[in-house]
């Protein structure tokens, strides 16, 4: 297996192989680099609200870190200078999503979303006919979503179908009764996505669900991993919920480890925004990295 | 895995050996996740046909006919009878390239356009798969019509493309894996007709040929999804000498929460089905009866109904052949998540091999 290639065979492999959200991915020799993280986070879901698998991998990929009472995973660089500012960089971890909202008697999920501020219109309708992966208790469970057969809608009037919504969404894991997928470890409220696929495209581009996110966090966690010589405290966040109601993750943030002199997210800007293939050009996430770096430096 | 390579290296010794249900599910399961996870849209079906050739059992004699058709032949004397399953899957071909280097594309083959919308892409050139990006619709947000769809290959120019291999003609494909749900369940892309190519490659690995008392030749065809092509050259080589033809192809099932149960009713997991009424053909029903009483001999789970779409038999029907075609219960057909039960695969692949050896 070819860790970092740009030629497609090899980004084929690598994105196989971050299929789900289990942490323990191998990364390979240059494991710490943007890059691997930047494709091993993109390759995990954290619907917004339950973020507690990516939190967990954050936890031992940023030594020194820790959870707060909100889930965020914050780290304390510096304050060794008294009298220095107190600065804040924070990047959210978290993707709109959706959660197990019902099993009908047949074995089929239906589902509620989680998380609003979706730039993409056509948000739901990405789900129809796709694969999807449902976070039990027992771990990971593929499934996919329904979609009508082309054939059996031929000679029928179609007239314009609305566009397709979470709750035209039946997620079908191969179960043929409620019990039997309550014996898959699936329960109301079990985080469901689209199944991660991170897939690498033309110059170093990478393309996933919040794949701009996932790219910045990388750089955050690579910047902070690279024991940056920091002008005062700089407190480094990886915050929940920021797609939620009240941004909850980023307030919990400043009010325990606030007031914060300066206040920066990490963020890329990013192409074919909230769709399955949002994409961020790697070249743009190391250089956010060292631009993180300068940042917490002073300079 | 090592059961399954056990179950394997017996049958190609010999074919009549019995394995148990669950070694039957492993071995389907080993023959068709190799097809489904080849490429191979209309008319660049090449890397799924040597992956047919691959899997035969080491006696069978294969011949690729002009049109890529995969024939072999067993048992000899009349009345001859073709079974017949096709190669090709739905997808795209590359039409042109812009100048801001995207693709422009045609469908090949019928399917609501925007399950690829805003999804990863590969382009098939012959360096290997180019990979890319399906673009996302900026405008007209409605349900399955999207605006012409492009990939973008991450290039920015007409000739930073072509630098990548990548001509007009070339045929692009979403990546797909086959994945094992609950129970016997999978789902995965292009098991229509994959599952048939697969029955046709265990009915000729269990195959008992000194039962077979007539010749049966076996065709993998080309470009049926583009109007059964490869089916029409076969049917012209062979003309009025075949008795009956059976396609092997998918049994569109609305056994699914959105569709309409008023026919296509051929529920997962209660074996193969025979499409005894589709778009394209209609089986005499007297042939009907006699199909039913050979899985009824042999003790294969058959359904009988009625379903959507064509078959490659009906390319023979005009030459005085009867099409009995038959099939597997399938969801969500030609989507990305297409839905079968390993059970009916292995029922399927049962039936043709009784309708070799003993009708």
């Amino acid at each position: 297996m070819r860790c970092s290639s740009n030629k497609a065979v090899g980004a084929l492999v690598l994105g196989a192989l971050f299929l789900t959200a289990r942490p323990p991915v191998r990364l390979c020799a240059q494991g710490s680099g943007v890059e691997a993280l930047a494709v091993r986070l993109a390759s995990m879901t954290a619907v917004t609200g339950l973020e507690q698998a990516m939190a967990d991998s954050l936890l031992a990929l940023v030594p020194g870190s820790a959870r707060d009472r909100a889930g965020n995973v914050t780290l304390t660089l510096g304050g060794g200078n008294a009298g220095g500012p107190k600065r804040l960089v924070a990047c959210p971890l978290d993707e709109v999503g959706y959660v197990v909202g019902n099993l009908t008697d047949d074995g089929y999920l239906t589902l509620r979303r989680v998380g609003t501020r979706a730039a993409y219109p056509l948000f739901d309708q990405q789900l129809e006919g796709q694969p999807v992966t449902v976070f039990g208790a027992g771990g990971s469970v593929p499934g996919v979503v329904a979609v009508k057969s082309t054939h059996l809608t031929r000679g029928r009037p179609t007239g314009s179908d609305p566009v397709f919504t979470a709750d035209n969404a039946y997620v079908d894991v191969g179960a043929t009764s409620r019990d039997e997928v309550r014996a898959l470890g699936i329960a109301l409220l079990a985080p469901v996505a689209l199944t991660k696929r991170p897939h690498r495209y033309g110059d170093r581009l990478l393309a996933a669900p919040a794949a701009g996110r996932r790219a910045a966090c990388a750089a955050l966690v690579a910047a902070a991993r690279a024991k940056p010589r920091v002008k005062g405290t700089v407190v480094v966040a990886f915050t929940v919920q920021s797609l939620y109601a009240t941004n909850a993750g980023l307030g919990t943030v400043q009010a325990l480890r606030g007031p914060f002199d300066e206040t920066k997210q990490a963020a890329l800007a990013t192409r074919y925004t909230d769709t399955a293939v949002e994409t961020v050009s790697l070249k743009d996430a190391e250089e956010l990295e060292r631009e993180l770096v300068k940042w917490m430096e002073g300079r | 895995m090592k059961r399954t390579l056990a179950a394997l290296v017996l049958l190609s010794v010999s074919p009549t050996v019995r394995v148990s249900a669950q070694d039957r599910i492993a071995e389907t399961q080993t023959v068709l996740s190799q097809l489904v996870e080849t490429y191979g849209v209309s008319e660049a079906e090449g890397p799924v046909r040597e992956a047919v050739k691959r899997l035969l059992p080491p006696w069978a004699k294969s011949e690729t006919d002009s049109a890529g058709n995969l024939w072999v032949r067993v048992g000899q004397g009349d009345p001859v009878v073709v079974v017949i399953a096709h190669l090709d899957e739905i997808g795209f071909r590359v039409t042109a390239i812009r100048d801001d280097g995207a693709l422009e594309l045609q469908p090949r083959g019928g399917f609501f356009a925007s399950l690829y919308e805003a999804k990863p892409a590969l382009v098939h050139t012959e360096r290997g798969p180019v990979p890319g990006v399906f673009v996302p619709r900026d405008t007209g947000f409605s349900r399955h019509t999207p605006p012409p769809l492009r990939v973008d290959v991450g290039t920015t120019s007409r000739q930073a493309t072509e630098a990548l291999g990548i001509k007009p003609g070339h045929t692009v494909t979403m990546p797909k894996r086959f994945v094992r749900l609950a129970g016997t369940r999978a789902t995965g892309r292009s098991f229509d007709d994959r599952v048939g190519d697969a029955a046709l490659l265990l009915a000729l690995r269990h195959l008992d040929r000194a039962a077979v008392k007539h010749q049966v030749i076996f065709i993998w065809s080309t470009r049926e999804e583009i109007g059964l092509e490869g089916a029409q050259g076969a049917a012209a080589i062979l003309g009025t000498t075949p008795r009956r033809v059976h396609a092997v192809d998918t049994f569109v099932s609305a056994d699914s929460p959105l569709e309409l149960a008023n026919f296509a009713v051929a529920p997962l997991g209660q074996g193969a089905a025979a499409r005894a009424l589709d778009q394209s053909s209609i089986t005499p029903p007297a042939y009907v009866d006699s199909l039913a009483a050979v899985a009824k001999a042999r003790g294969v789970k058959l359904q009988v109904g009625t379903t959507m779409g064509g078959n490659d038999g009906s390319a023979f029907t005009r030459y005085g052949v009867v099409d009995v075609a038959l099939g597997w219960p399938l969801r969500y057909a030609h989507s990305p998540a297409e839905l079968v039960d390993l059970g009916d695969v292995a029922s399927l692949a049962d039936l043709v091999q009784a309708v070799a050896e003993s009708w």
